[in-house]
């Protein structure tokens, strides 16, 4: 019944409908001024984090230079192949990552069984994927020379290429998909299950006619930033990808193999239009679709399954996944007490001595100060954005959702460059400064304000698309309610529409916050001699050959941001929104 | 008014802002006197970037620090900020890197007092880069997967097209990384500078090849692990490794020749602080300063006579070096790497 209450599906409401709800003129007028004025201020915000880079980097691949290599990727077929294996690669790890996401969250609010807050530790380890470290760790067990294909099978596996990327790049990121879905699945309403079964349905059908389909805007939101993401990741195809090279890769040896900067923009350029389609194909797909499960009334108890038909094969897929994920993470934590890692395995405490007492305690405290200011602005920001994009605007809601998407779309050598680009100078528009220098060691706070920035752009878009797929399921008439009782748009925005979407708030904060931390090629362009980051740090070491200090350095970040993650977690839940849950 | 939610998450992030902000401006600008800070790009590791800074410091009193870029980095970077740039001077990195920033015209010509005292070939004619330590191409091999695959270790650019090598061999991507570029530019200086010879030698090395990596000492790092026999790496990188505890690795040389990069120095256009960053150079020059590198574990070998050259390091005198212009090769860089990468890399494996 709850599907049917709107056909203006996604409840891309016009502001004349809730206006028909709420009669008084004022309160219409003064609506939609708070509308304009927040709309306009996320513009702005969007424009200085995301635009102006972006277009700086446009100029940059439509320059003599940039527009040769674009020639060439439509004339060479070496080129055709890398767009072909960047498609591929998205595709599958879109698919696979969005796949066992699902499976986790099902297995942790609908399926019953014992240590389920250990499960969802084990789902939430991944989101801290320093670089490197996992794709190292995979490498030592699964390499030809590894621990577990050499070692236990004899066999001399080959991981470099398809295989290994899809496995590594679905390992880290299939948590966004499982933080989507939880949230989802648990505001879902038990009572549609219910009247399933009780027409009759047995426990498989109800999943795969009555759950699934009210999940579509999640299984779509979830493929497309893990599309996105995939496509855009540089350190593991650095490290894995053996001969199979992906346009992030590419844009990158352009720019650091080539000297050429116009030819990185310009290979960016081509990550940007499949992102731009994937996305185009969701938002069409998903409006087809009304799922709207949180109506305000009350419902009744979600019932946990123990129907063997379900239980074991997922309990069975999640076990297999976990064991995977604690084999990998011990490696890297193993490693960093090992003297040379797979080589000389005696126990030493050297390396951790080294990143506690050296370079390292700078590094992690700047790295987390920076990730601390940017995790909350980019929570807020993607709510906003959600916000705007489901409820108030109509026409350039589909452009605000493709500019927050952007960031992350975007591979992070060729932000790093933008930003550069735009803010090592200061900015003018003709001829009048408008902004000082943001980045640069030259500008205030040693450059950081430029790194807090691109923090928020590549952390932005996961608390989006979270936000986006929370609103969807939840009916505007909860909010037309306060707009009616007198509330204003912001009003209702921050005491009721907040509130609803707070486990979506709280995923987009933990994925922000556990992004910056670990977020390493765009800094690398935006490093300064005042500030230390850790991930560049991690990279010096793996570059030094000294893979020790770097799983040292891997374990110690693990540590900062997941217990910096329970703290974030413990604020939002307990202290700022005070326990009003509004869950059923 | 009731604060809501959303100011205090605001107000906390502000708040957040100006503390981390406030501890961490002007780092080390009153502490040496009167001097203006050189702030430079240092494209070595981490440890050996340290110590020149604080070693630089000690020795001139100007405040010194710098931010680690290789090569590629440095010049986006540098063209970022065109004539306004934030750094003064360029530590480290192959010297075709420094050339890449001049053509953009991003470097000033310098010709240092002390450069009297560096060989010709290891600096530039034309007075934009000087030399301050020189790597050599070599074979890095690990015994243990040699004596598996029943092989011995290279000593001929031959020796690695053995079938035996079958998946065991790795190197760089010529279009990534320098050394790549330096081994595929040594074939062209041996062929006599015939670029077709060349990249047919490599086509058919191709075979053998498990992965181009795009890091040049990555391949090192492999052989180390076991994951192939024989790495295609500077020798200096190849001690590094056996240094940090990859002793089962070794080092060989091909007989026919190798090829060899030039770590530089040079000066920035327009730098703030021109004095400061000559008063660099001139310093990375001396023997004195030279002889840090192996203090930290770095083994390429210094370009000044007078620096000492430790049982880490190789003796370029008993090597067959092939010469090659740096210049020429940087020219040639781009058609002959997307040719490597249109008619080499790409091509199945038989």
């Amino acid at each position: 019944m709850t599907t049917t209450l709107t056909p203006a599906a996604g409840g891309l409401l016009p502001p004349a409908a809730s206006a028909r709800i709420s009669p008084p003129k004022r309160t219409r007028a003064r609506a939609d001024r708070s509308v304009i004025i927040l709309g306009s201020a996320v513009a702005l915000i969007l424009l200085l984090l995301i635009g102006y880079p972006v277009v700086s980097l446009l100029s940059a691949a439509f320059a003599p230079d940039g527009l040769a290599v674009l020639g060439r990727i439509v004339t060479e077929p070496a080129n055709h192949r890398i767009v072909l294996n960047t498609l591929v690669l998205g595709l599958i790890v879109g698919v696979t990552g969005t796949l066992i996401g699902f499976l986790f969250a099902y297995a942790q609010t609908r399926i019953q069984f014992r240590g389920k807050k250990l499960l969802h530790l084990l789902a939430m380890v991944p989101i801290v994927a320093p670089p490197f470290a996992v794709a190292t760790a995979v490498i030592t067990l699964f390499g030809r020379n590894g621990a577990i294909s050499n070692g236990l099978f004899g066999i001399k596996g080959d991981i470099y290429g398809l295989p290994g990327l899809v496995l590594v790049l679905s390992l880290s990121f299939f948590p966004v998909a499982y933080m989507n879905f939880r949230g989802m699945l648990e505001s879902l309403d038990p009572s549609l299950d219910e009247a399933a079964s009780s027409l009759g349905a047995n426990k498989l059908r109800v999943f795969f006619s009555v759950t699934v389909p009210m999940l579509v805007p999640g299984f779509a939101g979830s493929f497309l930033l893990l599309f996105v993401e995939s496509i855009a990741d540089l350190a593991n195809p650095l490290v894995l990808g053996g001969d199979y090279t992906v346009l992030a890769s590419r844009a990158y040896l352009a720019v650091t193999g080539d000297y050429n900067t116009s030819a990185g923009a310009a290979y960016s350029l081509t990550i940007l239009l499949p992102a731009l389609l994937v996305f185009l194909v969701q938002r069409y797909w998903v409006s087809k679709r009304s799922v709207v499960t949180v109506t305000g009334k009350p419902t009744g108890h979600t019932e946990q399954i123990t129907a063997r038909s379900i239980r074991i094969p997922v309990l069975a897929i999640v076990g297999v996944i976990s064991a995977l994920i604690i084999t990998i993470y011990l490696t890297v934590l193993a490693g960093g007490f090992m003297k040379v890692p797979g080589v000389n395995n005696a126990f030493t405490l050297e390396h951790f001595q080294f990143v506690l007492t050296g370079l390292g305690s700078k590094a992690m405290i700047d790295t987390a100060s920076l990730a601390l200011i940017a995790a909350p602005i980019a929570g807020v920001l993607g709510m906003l954005i959600a916000w705007l994009v489901v409820r108030k605007l109509r026409r350039t809601s589909g452009l605000l959702d493709f500019v927050g998407m952007l960031g992350l779309a975007v591979p992070g050598t060729v932000l790093g460059i933008g930003y550069a680009l735009s803010y090592i100078t200061p900015t003018t528009i003709f001829g009048l400064q408008i902004l000082p220098a943001l980045a640069g060691g030259t500008a205030a706070f040693s450059g950081g304000i430029a790194i807090v920035m691109v923090y928020i752009t590549r952390s932005l878009p996961s608390g989006q698309r979270a936000g986006i797929a929370a609103l969807n399921q939840i009916h505007p008439a909860i909010e037309e309610a306060s707009t009616s009782l007198g509330a204003g748009s912001g009003t209702t925005f921050r005491t009721v529409t907040l509130p609803l979407i707070q486990s979506a708030l709280v995923s987009g904060l933990t994925y922000a916050f556990a992004r910056s931390m670990t977020t390493l090629s765009p800094i690398v362009f935006l490093t300064t001699p005042g500030i230390k980051i850790m991930t560049s740090q991690i990279l010096a070491e793996v570059d030094s050959g000294r893979f020790g200090n770097a799983f040292a350095y891997c374990t110690v970040l693990i540590i900062i941001v997941l217990s910096l993650i329970l703290v974030l977690n413990l604020l939002v839940r307990k202290v700022i929104f005070r326990g009003r849950t509004h869950r059923r | 008014m009731r604060r809501t939610p959303l100011t205090i998450v605001l107000a906390a992030a502000t708040g957040l802002a100006l503390f981390t902000g406030c501890s961490q401006t002007a780092p080390g600008s009153e502490s040496a006197g009167a001097k203006k800070p050189v702030t430079f790009i240092c494209s070595p590791q981490e440890d050996w970037c340290q110590l020149v800074a604080a070693e630089f410091t000690k020795a001139s009193g100007y405040p010194a620090n710098y931010v680690r870029l290789s090569g590629g980095e440095a010049v986006a970077r540098l063209s970022a900020t065109g004539n306004t740039p934030e750094f003064d001077a360029w530590f480290g990195g192959g010297a075709e890197g420094h050339l890449a920033a001049d053509a953009q015209g991003l470097i000033e010509p310098y010709v240092s007092p002390n450069a009297d005292q560096i060989a010709d070939e290891y600096k530039d004619p034309k007075d934009r880069w000087t030399g301050v330590y020189v790597g050599a191409l070599s074979f890095c091999s690990n015994t243990d997967v040699l004596k598996e695959i029943g092989a011995k270790a290279p000593t001929s650019w031959n020796d690695l097209l053995d079938p035996r090598f079958k998946g065991n061999i790795a190197m760089a991507h010529p279009g990534t990384s320098g050394t790549a570029y330096q081994a595929l530019w040594t074939h062209v200086e041996l062929d006599n500078g015939d670029q077709a010879q060349a990249l047919e030698y490599f086509a058919k090395l191709h075979s053998n090849i498990l992965q181009y990596s795009k890091s040049g000492s990555a391949p090192g790092q492999m052989a180390g692990r076991g994951e192939v026999a024989t790495g295609i790496i500077f020798a200096q990188d190849c001690q590094k490794f056996i240094k940090e505890g990859f002793t089962n690795l070794t080092t060989t040389f091909p007989k026919e020749g190798e090829g060899y990069e030039v770590g530089a120095v040079s000066l920035i256009k327009n730098a703030r602080n021109p004095e400061g960053a000559k008063a660099f150079i001139d310093w990375t020059l001396t023997a004195q300063a030279q002889d840090l590198a192996a203090t930290v574990g770095s083994y390429s070998v210094p370009t000044n006579p007078d620096a000492t050259i430790t049982d880490d390091m190789v003796d370029l005198k008993k090597l067959k070096l092939v010469h090659a212009d740096i210049d020429a090769a940087g020219t040639a860089r781009n058609a002959l790497t997307a040719k490597f990468d249109a008619e080499v890399a790409p091509a199945p494996k038989e």
